[in-house]
């Protein structure tokens, strides 16, 4: 009996078919439709460009948490205002346009494209480069004023860069900020120049309400910092904490987590974190395969839920993958949080004193205990949440009394002092991005032409290259993953990011490659 | 588990007073939250679920504490309820609660003993008791009233400590003796035995051992936390306690102690269509205080 003889046998799909959205073209940047699946407990975005064949990214890296996550969705905010016109449809508005599903909690200005590194992993694609820009003082209140039309008191500004602490009047910025009323104004930081000048952190500390310091740190290892950054940064990174902790500046350490390179030094960094007086928490973030980054495969990026599964496997003792709640006021995919208490060696989550999925549940969860315990949940499981700031310990204060019971103002104002946060943000690149959750983003960058352009679109879709020509007067290439699969047709820009051979000048077009404006007859 | 120690030479009406205040202090409010048993508000609506509860149908309540079992059943299920409990300050806090809602036209609470319940015969469709039947000193006469109360055909759903005393750990045995709920809690086959005695038949029993387990846990990250921040001291010996909560974290995963879930039915007389009328508040020694 030959195969010939054999009857025809239908056979099933190796996935799972969730849904069907929209996304880009990793190489041209066109709009093109999109499927979410899962296969073996992961789920996928799988697309296909007429021009550059088809695309899969990993999303989520546990299936059965990306599906309890959704639950974990509320109602957007609609701002003030909006910048754009509804005209080319998402992702192409930006922004925010009318159809945006969420307001800003958080506006991010980058101030400059230079660096005091030119490290192998920045989204930014900065470093020591002639042709970069500059922010002026007038670009930068505009920007602000713009973000205050949208928000009306905007909860946080991120100053960012490049590098934002060597632009010359990044203490002004701040102060600019400060004085406009800004709830809460962030520094995003390699921390060289907090480590090497102490009047530099001074001045900062001088601003009231102070700063807050957003420093990057990847690990504790020599390995991991050749590996991200491109040299041992241990010392500097050591002296810009002890300074910071010197004058009263509280810091969130920020490592991007890369597969293979530093996974394993997830649990490490939380422990130094909590050690060390100045730090107030960590918040990690999958490296964004956006500007320039190592080669990487798109299907076995680092998720949330590999951050999350590996806090939980190295500090078993302390945390476990409950402890982590998605953020409802972005899409719950994108960011969970969780807080501890700490004191030495004593770690208790949160979660294990409230109930806080109960009160950020908001599809299926029905009856609603106190409503003064989900707003200060709400303010706290947020973009715009920073542990240590004013604003987020008042939340802590209320949630002290309404929920622990715990009613003596001495003890309250020890718990805010205590509180630990652990964020893990995973933000789109050109492979991952879903229209779906780009339209609830709550992280914004600010522009000094007043356009508030959600941070992941501004990344992956073209914007960045878009906003860095306009402002340098350089044309800039259209950036590609630097991805395992597109190894053949890229070539290396001048900043270190990549790009096609025939990429420059190629812009997002307003064309979807199938399902627009036409219909069957 | 509560600030008064409950010693197991004190009388029935002792620890059944006792136990009610222990309930009502503030330390408990802290250890335990929102959710005065194990399971919470998810296993009270699976209980409610389990009794098959129909709009309109008239519900007692049992121990009901500060309320919120009954609002539930109210706001969720549509049904009538009647609480009651030995304690004053509870039943304060409940009758706040049912106003706050506005239930109060359907929610009543009572001042009220689980051995001698102020209602007359057959007028309830379902009796709820969560976490406190292992509290009555005499079990076998609540289960009387119980099914005193409950009219034909209806149902009780009991949820509560379960404790195989014999293989218990001989320190946490010391221990469990001065704690209310651990004091007389026995094993779900002796509860089934005691319901079945005054007719009760078995329609549900199953296990949520993990819900005794997640509880104990609550109590020990709370007992902790306060550990934390409470900068003066927090007025007792932690770590002593701390090592009774491992010691009964222990037991539940070793089966010794759980929590289980059972609903009873009373057998249907004949059959009639009954009037759904409320019940009429008794005049007994326990019902000095009236609903709203």
């Amino acid at each position: 009996m030959t195969n010939a003889d054999l009857p025809r046998q239908k056979v099933d799909r190796a996935e799972v078919f969730i849904e069907y959205t929209k996304s880009i073209c990793p190489v041209c940047k066109v709009v093109v439709d999109a499927r979410v699946h899962v296969r073996e407990n992961k789920v996928f975005l799988w697309k296909r460009c007429r021009e550059h064949g088809s695309f899969e990214a990993l999303l989520y890296s546990d299936a059965e948490l990306y599906f309890d996550s959704l639950r974990f969705n509320k109602p957007g905010t609609i701002p003030l205002e909006t910048q754009t016109a509804v005209e080319r449809g998402c992702p192409l508005d930006c922004g925010l346009c009318p159809d945006h599903q969420q307001h800003s909690c958080l506006g991010s200005i980058e101030v400059n494209t230079a660096c005091n590194l030119d490290w192998p992993v920045c989204f930014a694609d900065s470093g020591h480069q002639p042709d970069g820009f500059s922010l002026t003082l007038a670009h930068v209140e505009s920007a602000l004023d713009a973000f205050i039309a949208a928000e009306g008191d905007p909860e946080v500004v991120m100053f960012s860069g490049g590098e934002p602490t060597i632009h010359p009047h990044i203490v002004e910025f701040v102060q600019l900020a400060t004085d406009k009323g800004i709830g809460l104004v962030t520094l995003n930081t390699n921390g060289i120049r907090l480590a090497h000048d102490r009047r530099f952190v001074a001045a900062l500390a001088a601003i009231d309400p102070k700063p807050r310091i957003y420093l990057q740190f990847d690990g504790l290892e020599e390995a991991t910092h050749h590996k991200i950054r491109g040299r041992d940064l241990r010392a500097a990174k050591a002296a810009a904490l002890d300074h910071c902790a010197e004058f009263g500046l509280t810091v969130i350490l920020v490592p991007a987590v890369e597969r293979g390179v530093n996974e394993h030094e997830i649990g490490p960094i939380v422990r130094f974190g909590m050690a060390h007086p100045a730090v107030k928490g960590v918040a990690f973030q999958p490296v964004t395969h956006s500007g320039r980054h190592v080669p990487f495969d798109p299907t076995q990026r680092v998720t949330n839920a590999d951050v999350i599964h590996a806090l939980a496997d190295q500090l078993p003792e302390w945390f476990r993958v409950s402890d982590f709640v998605p953020v409802p006021c972005c899409f719950p995919t994108c960011r969970s949080i969780t807080y501890a208490l700490v004191d030495g060696d004593q770690v208790v989550p949160l979660t294990r004193l409230i109930d806080v999925e109960a009160y950020l549940d908001y599809i299926t969860n029905r009856v609603m205990p106190n409503p003064d315990v989900r707003q200060a949940l709400e303010k706290l499981w947020s973009a715009s949440a920073f542990a240590g700031s004013r604003p987020t310990d008042a939340h802590f204060d209320r949630l002290g009394c309404a929920a622990c019971g715990i009613d003596r103002p001495a003890v309250l104002d020890a718990l805010a002092e205590k509180v630990f946060m652990i964020v893990t943000q995973d933000f789109q690149d050109a492979y991952t991005l879903n229209v779906k959750q780009l339209m609830k983003c709550c992280v914004e960058e600010i522009t000094p032409d007043g356009r508030i352009i959600p941070f992941c679109a501004y990344n992956s879709v073209g914007y960045r290259e878009q906003v860095r020509e306009e402002l340098s007067g350089t044309a800039v290439p259209t950036l590609v993953p630097n991805s395992v699969e597109l190894q053949p047709v890229l070539i290396t820009t001048r900043y270190g990011s990549k790009t096609v051979a025939d990429g420059n000048g190629t812009r997002p077009a307003s064309r979807d490659s199938t399902n627009v404006g036409k219909g069957l007859r | 588990m509560t600030e008064r120690h409950l010693v197991g030479s004190a009388g029935p009406e002792t620890l059944k007073a006792c136990c009610a205040a222990a309930y009502e202090t503030d330390a408990v409010a802290l250890l335990l939250g929102d959710s005065y048993h194990p399971g919470g508000l998810t296993l009270t609506r699976r209980l409610a679920r389990a009794l098959e509860l129909r709009p309109g149908q008239v519900v007692l309540d049992v121990a009901c504490g500060p309320g919120a079992t009954a609002c539930l059943l109210a706001e969720e299920f549509g049904v009538h309820v009647d609480g009651v409990d030995l304690g004053t300050s509870s039943l304060a806090r409940a009758r706040a609660r049912a106003a706050e809602r506005a239930l109060d036209d359907r929610v009543r609470f009572h001042v009220g003993d689980a051995e001698c319940l102020p209602f007359d015969d057959g007028v309830f469709d379902a009796v709820v008791s969560e976490c406190a039947f292992c509290t009555f000193p005499d079990k076998a006469r609540a289960a009387a009233e119980f099914a005193r109360v409950l009219r034909p055909g209806g149902r009780v759903g009991i949820t509560d400590v379960t404790l195989d005393r014999t293989r218990l750990d001989p320190g946490l045995a010391t221990v469990a003796g001065s704690i209310a709920c651990l004091a007389d809690a026995r094993p779900a086959s002796e509860y089934a035995a005691l319901l079945a005695d005054v007719g009760l038949a078995i329609v549900v029993s199953e296990p949520h051992d993990e819900a005794l387990a997640a509880m104990i846990d609550q109590i020990e990250n709370r007992l902790r936390a306060l550990g934390i921040v409470a900068t003066e001291g927090v007025g007792f010996d932690l770590d002593t306690i701390l090592r009774y909560t491992a010691a009964a974290a222990r037991a539940v995963a070793d089966s010794v102690a759980g929590y289980q879930l059972m609903v009873v039915s009373r057998p249907a007389a004949k059959p009639t269509t009954t009037a759904r009328t409320m019940p009429r508040r008794a005049t007994g020694p326990g019902a000095a205080s009236g609903g709203s």
